[in-house]
């Protein structure tokens, strides 16, 4: 009897003990995937702190590999320069532009969303088909008639009655882009359509109905009940809209290459076809006669890291809520 | 005075509802339909400037077509056809991958352990990486020694010589799947909304459900291909559609129609570029659609 008892706990002891080391294993096996994941999205940022920080003569010493022989900051000092002619004010602007198009973009789209979903008026079918399709076909194979009209902009022949010429041309002007952004058009816009009408159509008929009851219109309905609940969706769409706006170069260089963008200044000043101007601008600025290639490089890449520092705030600030908006924010539906 | 204009209730909800969209509909004309009928009309033209300052077309039927596949070559001095054929090949093979890796990246954010916080912030980054500007401007241009070393390190570390001596793997297998694992930075920097939406998915299956699944005794294995993948293969429908047009988004054929319009002048070449790329891009989801429709159905049942 007492030899039984104790060959059970035996066994239970091996499998608690087998159970045991499983989920160690396993837990091992995991964090070193997820560990390995982490590092290789992290490592194109990490493997830049050697050139970046580096003094701009040591650039290119085999010897260097992680920790730069001499630290400096030059090579930030010149990225300032070259992409922020005015400062902070520039990247203010920048920002400020980016948030701009993003409300005109979330209103728009959340409207168009709405009854889309909503409503079932004459041909909301096609419209909504018709959201798909600009999803679908690639904005830059438009882009040549696009510009070609834009430049002689007559929106339906009915600036005839405005102004004597009957056209006006848009390009280059920030009006432009607001205009795209009410129209439906600006950055992957018909996505964020799209998104909008997929979370409307999960709210339940009965919160309108109440509405309704309680005396109020259309309008009302939508901006004191709908938005409200809206808010996973909105910031969602929120968010995606704010990234993919302020690291647009698309619009922003083809319809106002002027304007105060960073990323399109970004894009403009270290194309590669500027190089030789960059590098003697470094030579001369900063006093490095032995400026080389590398040095264009560890410039460039220290702009982008100026460049992703608003990002990466508004990301970090917003993630918590982004992920936890999600599962409600239509892009499941 | 409210009552001029005596609307029924469904009529007026009909006119606000279309109100709401008009700016798209207004913007889908301005914006999409009138440039669309330029680009066919330019392609089936010979366009120059004309004396007073205006375009002047002669149509030339499809000769602007023949033109691009016959005598016109890219920038990087290849065929057009060569071109296009690349780039469906590569959104054939990555469009896959990257698919399968974001449900990995999602599933493994969805599991529950200490710092999936700050995991979670990390699988996010490729949104911000991802950027076309942040990947040109991250790329080193110059310093071949250093592009040779940053390109390729899985292919050079020893895991994958000790892969190719010492194992009796075939090449013709080893060898795309070195350079698969080399791309992984590519693969990764383009699924960061891809993640997101499948994380949204995950999270949205009801606990119930997988409570059902271990009650009934399944593995963990078969929860998740009875369980899991059932509910999320619409989300599937959905992520595959948009790493297509993501993909066809940055393909290099729209610097090639850019090069045709604004560099060579030749804006009717240029214009049956992008017919032809339109074209291209739509058959390609449409057979897309076309299978994964029949997986999803077969799943749903």
């Amino acid at each position: 009897m007492k030899n039984k008892t104790e060959n059970a706990s035996f066994g239970l002891k091996v499998y608690l003990f087998r159970k045991k080391w499983k989920n160690v294993l396993q837990s091992v096996f995991l964090f070193c995937i997820i560990a390995g994941l982490c590092f290789t999205i992290l490592y194109p940022i990490v493997q830049l702190v050697p050139t970046i920080f580096s003094n701009i003569e040591d650039l290119g010493n085999p010897n260097v590999i992680w920790l730069p022989l001499e630290f400096s900051i030059t090579s930030f000092r010149a990225a300032i320069r070259f992409c922020m002619p005015e400062g902070i004010m520039t990247m203010i602007k920048s920002i400020l532009y980016a948030g701009l198009i993003m409300s005109i973009q979330v209103f728009f789209s959340a409207m168009a969303g709405y009854s889309l979903a909503r409503v079932k008026f004459l041909g909301h079918r096609v419209v909504f088909f018709l959201v798909i399709l600009v999803f679908l076909v690639p904005r830059q194979s438009l882009l040549l008639a696009q510009y070609i009209y834009y430049s002689h902009f007559n929106a339906f022949g009915l600036l005839k009655l405005f102004t004597a010429a009957g056209e006006i041309n848009l390009i280059n002007k920030p009006i432009t882009l607001i205009m795209l952004a009410v129209l439906g058009f600006g950055v992957q816009q018909s996505l964020f359509i799209f998104i909008f009408s997929q979370f409307f159509k999960n709210i339940p008929n009965e919160l309108e109905e109440a509405a309704l009851i309680d005396g109020c219109g259309f309008h009302k309905t939508y901006f004191k009940i709908m938005v409200p609940n809206a808010v996973p969706a909105i910031s969602t769409v929120a968010v995606l809209s704010f990234v993919w706006n302020y690291g647009d170069t698309y619009l922003t260089s083809y319809f106002n290459k002027d304007g105060p963008y960073l990323s399109s200044t970004l894009a403009r000043v270290f194309s590669t076809a500027n190089k030789d101007f960059v590098l003697n601008a470094i030579k001369v600025w900063f006093n490095v006669p032995l400026a080389t290639d590398f040095a264009f490089d560890a410039v460039k890449q220290a702009a982008v890291l100026i460049f992703l520092i608003p990002l990466l705030l508004v990301y970090f600030g917003a993630q918590k809520w982004l992920v936890e908006n999600l599962e409600n924010s239509g892009l499941v539906g | 005075m409210r009552n001029i204009f005596p609307l029924k209730y469904k009529t007026k909800r009909k006119l606000n509802g279309f109100l709401y969209v008009l700016p798209f509909i207004v913007g889908f004309f301005l914006c999409f339909a009138i440039p669309l009928f330029n680009t066919v009309m330019y392609s089936f033209n010979k366009v120059s400037v004309n004396d007073t300052g205006g375009m002047k077309f002669d149509y030339i039927g499809f000769q602007n077509y023949i033109d691009l596949f016959q005598s016109e070559v890219t920038t990087g001095a290849q065929p057009m056809a060569r071109l296009f054929a690349d780039q469906n090949l590569s959104i054939l093979t990555n469009v896959p991958l990257i698919v399968i890796f974001s449900l990995f990246m999602a599933l493994l954010a969805n599991l529950k352990f200490k710092g999936r916080g700050i995991v979670r912030v990390i699988f996010f980054l490729p949104i911000i990486f991802g950027l076309d500007i942040v990947i040109n401007m991250l790329a080193i241009t110059t310093g071949g020694e250093w592009v040779k070393e940053s390109s390729g390190l899985f292919s050079q570390s020893y895991i994958s010589v000790l892969l190719m001596r010492y194992m009796d793997i075939p090449m013709s297998i080893l060898q795309p799947v070195i350079s698969y694992v080399d791309k992984i930075f590519d693969v990764l920097s383009q699924s960061g909304v891809q993640t997101l939406i499948y994380l949204a998915g995950l999270q949205s299956i009801s606990p119930s459900l997988y409570e059902v699944a271990k009650i009934e005794g399944a593995t963990a294995y078969e929860t998740f291909w009875k369980v899991t993948i059932p509910t999320i293969m619409h989300i599937t429908l959905f992520v595959t559609i948009y790493t297509v047009v993501d993909m066809f988004l940055k393909s290099p054929i729209s610097e090639e129609a850019y090069s045709f319009a604004f560099e060579q002048s030749k804006i009717g070449t240029g214009s049956a570029l992008s017919v032809v790329y339109i074209f291209n891009v739509l058959l390609v989801l449409g057979v897309v659609l076309l299978v994964l429709r029949k997986v999803v159905k077969k799943y749903e049942k």
